[in-house]
């Protein structure tokens, strides 16, 4: 498989989708406008209809208890509901719990389940299964999950519409990953006993939500049918969906153009095919949906390396490299700049009183000469060499760009490529180089996704995606540990906001571009993007109008 | 060809030679190849003249199509890199590549096939093991492999071609060497004495010559195809300019901006075909054929 036949993986496990890659980009602006209200109630929202929706890579489970890779959590998101889903400023909102309350100390968290809610088999949804649930899955085999919960000693369920957890220290970035694929709740009386991982439900699943599983014909389609008894009356609107497995780039872009598709999530299209289907009056690119994953593009320094290993020196090539160019000529416009490790998507979070490392070229070159690498004859003043993240050719022109913006301040880059396996291996495991670009969702709160790439406890656990650069400092250290525990969220923010200045001053590892993923879909639906997780969420408010065909 | 002062004397090798070029010349398709040959290996010998710089440098607005500006007359990639830059340093990367991953392959596939055709028995029933073990792995896939396993850099992508590519030339080799060896010539000088190496190389490859110099024109052209393959696979070399690369590069816009792939897809097929039509003059010629018409 090549090129843009790839796609990310959400979340931490990208590495098992190293396919994802082309996939990824996203746009900064392409002008998707929701439709404006007024525009809404004109246009009368028809019920029924089957909804044909690219599916790529084909997943490997349809579960989303440990396998986190995209294809798995796009279909997955339809068929189970979780605690909350997510706004577009990610904040919960309820889902299968209408309410819940955080101790003031941060040490009881309970939650009030919904209560008629029923399983696709007809049995009951309760709070046992929410119980089960975090003792089987969250706190032990899904891979995201088990840090944030590892503090919760015990659940109580005294009735059964509630949940109450208790921690032994706080754990606040627990409300980040409740939806459906973040916590998956899977029915205990089906899983109880069972070996879970192969368990022959993880491939015909039973959920709780809008959708019901109907077939999976392996390298054809998923489908999944409505459920009239969803809790939401009236939803969901549409009778059936239908994931196409369409492994080439070209076909894809041939069936959304043509309609055979109508709703094409993580960038079904290269970048410029993107930019000239959106141009087409029947459809649309749209980025928004994508808030809750946030991926950030980072440039990771080895900062034992000879030369980086001068704070100057990572400085100037920082300022060395324009980064609004690199987002609209490499990533087309589905970027923007980025000024802190903490994406400006984490509204709470995100810092912008922070150094900033403006391109200027000037600059750099007088940080350079101050560290005391002068050009020689050449114009050379040392060279690197720069790895980029094997998951598609974005990477890999990112990684041409910062070769020729370092060369313009006297740096030779030499461009280094390899698989996956190898990239993995050199920068995590073995730290044979010198800087690296990579990416990683920073999730809603900064603890799942941001402070793995610069907690010194990750050294020397070649864990893929973590602290890449080397980095140690005792005050971000302590500051990453203490916000981890912190039960009140104002101090929370306050220390992520010290931890930002630190780390962007010493700039281990630099911040380059929010990336923006993109779905393309039909301008006939209504409600296809509604929420901050919408991509690992489901499509209940999905629905097609009546509206006539334009082009 | 004015053959009545010599034709009293036995032909000389010069003779020959000189009888070969000219024939050469007289077939059209052989002079299309070799006038071709010599534009690319132009374009490459003066590629620094005709556009000092790095061709990597993004030089100026992305996607500009051949014609929107006049210091861009191919245009630019989706990086604002100048094509026809791109084109005349590419051929260098091309040829070299070609060129060298041809001799890395004469190298193994002459010696092997020789040792084999010569001494016969078990040397030759091991190194045809190691011949045969070797062509039934698709040449692709194979370089696909050692490119990957040796990261991808101009000196692997060559080695790794070469090695991949010479199982067919050592099997041509070792039947002319087993053909000539027991030829009156060969016999002649074992009998009076001759070292093995002596008659390999001096009376033995020489009379083989023929066959390999036409297959080393198919071996630059295929090594050329690959390395354009590979690169288009995102397995070439991202610090140097390649047409392979640059059809790679060129891929993701093929819908709405073709010619960042065509114009060095072109350039690849001129290339190949110039070695081809040169290989197919010179197979003519060289086997004597070149008198038919």
């Amino acid at each position: 498989m090549m090129g843009r036949d790839r796609q990310v993986a959400g979340g931490i496990r990208r590495r098992m989708v190293v396919a994802a890659a082309m996939m990824m980009t996203a746009a900064a602006a392409v002008g998707v406008l929701p439709l404006s209200a007024g525009n809404a109630a004109a246009q009368e929202a028809r019920k029924g209809g089957t909804l044909s929706i690219i599916l790529q890579p084909e997943p490997v489970t349809l579960t989303p208890s440990t396998n986190m890779a995209q294809p798995t959590q796009v279909v997955a998101g339809n068929i189970f509901d979780g605690l909350v889903a997510y706004d577009f400023d990610l904040k919960p909102k309820p889902a299968l719990a209408e309410r819940w309350e955080v101790a003031p100390d941060g040490l009881t968290i309970t939650f009030h389940l919904r209560s008629g809610v029923k399983w696709h088999d007809g049995k009951p949804f309760s709070a046992a299964d929410v119980k089960w649930s975090l003792e089987n899955i969250w706190k032990t085999i899904h891979p995201r999950n088990k840090s944030l919960f590892e503090n919760v000693t015990q659940v109580d369920t005294p009735d059964d519409s509630t949940v109450i957890l208790r921690l032994s220290k706080p754990s606040l970035p627990i409300l980040s990953v409740l939806n459906g694929v973040g916590a998956p709740i899977l029915p205990k009386h089906l899983y109880e006993g069972t070996d879970i991982l192969n368990n022959p439900y993880n491939n015909k699943p039973v959920g709780t939500g809008p959708f019901v599983f109907k077939e999976w014909k392996r390298g054809e389609y998923v489908e999944l049918a409505r459920n009239p008894d969803y809790w939401e009356a009236g939803k969901p609107y549409l009778d059936r969906l239908l994931f196409r497995i369409i492994p080439d780039a070209a076909a894809r872009a041939a069936a959304i153009e043509k309609g055979e598709i109508q709703y094409a999530p993580y960038n079904p299209v290269p970048f410029r095919d993107a930019e000239r289907l959106s141009k087409l009056p029947r459809l649309k690119v749209d980025t928004r949906g994508y808030e809750w994953l946030s991926p950030l593009l980072y440039l990771d320094f080895n900062v034992e390396n000879q030369y980086l290993k001068d704070v100057r020196v990572r400085r100037a090539i920082a300022h060395a490299i324009d980064r609004a160019a690199l987002a609209k000529i490499v990533w087309f416009g589905y970027a923007k700049p980025a000024i802190s490790p903490v994406p400006s998507s984490l509204v709470t979070f995100h810092n912008t009183k922070l150094p900033q490392y403006p391109f200027d070229v000037k600059k750099a070159e007088a940080l350079l000469d101050e560290a005391g690498f002068k050009r020689d004859a050449n114009g050379v003043r040392f060279t690197l060499t720069h790895d980029f993240l094997p998951y598609g050719d974005d990477y890999r022109r990112t990684g041409e760009f910062l070769k020729q913006a370092l060369k313009r301040v006297g740096i030779e880059v030499t461009i280094r490529s390899q698989d996956s396996a190898a990239f993995i291996k050199r920068v995590y495991v073995d730290r044979d180089f010198d800087f690296a670009i990579s990416y990683n969702n920073a999730f809603p709160d900064p603890q799942i996704g941001v402070v793995r790439a610069f907690w010194s406890g990750w050294l020397g656990t070649g864990t893929p995606w973590t602290n890449g650069s080397g980095y140690r400092n005792a005050r971000a250290d302590a500051l990453i540990q203490e916000a981890g525990v912190e039960g009140d969220p104002a101090k929370r923010i306050a220390e992520f906001n010290e931890f930002q200045d630190i780390v962007l001053g010493d700039v281990p590892s630099l911040p380059l571009l929010e990336l923006n993923f993109f779905s393309v879909y039909s301008a006939d639906l209504q409600g296809i993007v509604e929420q901050g997780d919408q991509v690992y969420s489901s499509l209940k408010n999905a629905r097609f109008v009546d509206a006539p065909k334009a082009n | 060809m004015a053959r009545t002062d010599t034709a009293s004397l036995p032909p000389t090798r010069t003779d020959f030679r000189d009888r070969a070029v000219g024939r050469l010349l007289r077939r059209p398709s052989a002079l299309v190849g070799l006038i071709l040959l010599a534009g690319i290996l132009a374009m490459a010998a003066f590629a620094d003249v005709a556009f000092p710089g790095d061709p990597l440098d993004m030089a100026g607005s992305p996607l500009l199509r051949p014609g929107d500006a006049a210091e861009f007359p191919l245009g630019t990639d989706m990086m604002g890199r100048d094509l026809a830059s791109g084109i005349f340093h590419g051929a260098r990367v091309s040829l070299l590549i070609g060129g060298v991953a041809a001799l890395v392959s004469l190298v193994i596939g002459i010696g092997i096939g020789a040792l084999s055709g010569y001494y016969g028995g078990r040397v030759d029933r091991a190194l045809m093991r190691v011949t045969e073990l070797f062509q039934t792995i698709p040449p692709f896939l194979f370089t696909l492999a050692l490119v990957a396993i040796l990261q991808p850099s101009i000196a692997t992508i060559t080695t790794a071609i070469g090695i991949t590519s010479w199982s067919g030339l050592a099997r041509l080799v070792r039947a002319e060497v087993l053909r000539l060896r027991n030829s009156e010539l060969a016999q002649a000088s074992i009998i009076l004495g001759a070292s093995d190496a002596r008659i390999i190389f001096l009376h033995i490859l020489p009379n083989a010559l023929a066959p390999v110099i036409v297959s080393a024109s198919i071996l630059v052209a295929t090594a050329i195809l690959t390395e354009s393959s590979l690169s288009f696979l995102g397995l070439g070399d991202p610090n140097v300019v390649s047409w392979g690369g640059m059809v790679g590069a060129g891929r993701e816009t093929i819908r709405t901006d073709p010619h960042v792939a065509a114009i060095p897809g072109v350039a690849i097929v001129i290339a190949v075909l110039a070695l081809n039509l040169l290989g197919d003059g010179l197979n003519d010629v060289l086997n004597g054929k070149g008198e038919r018409r």
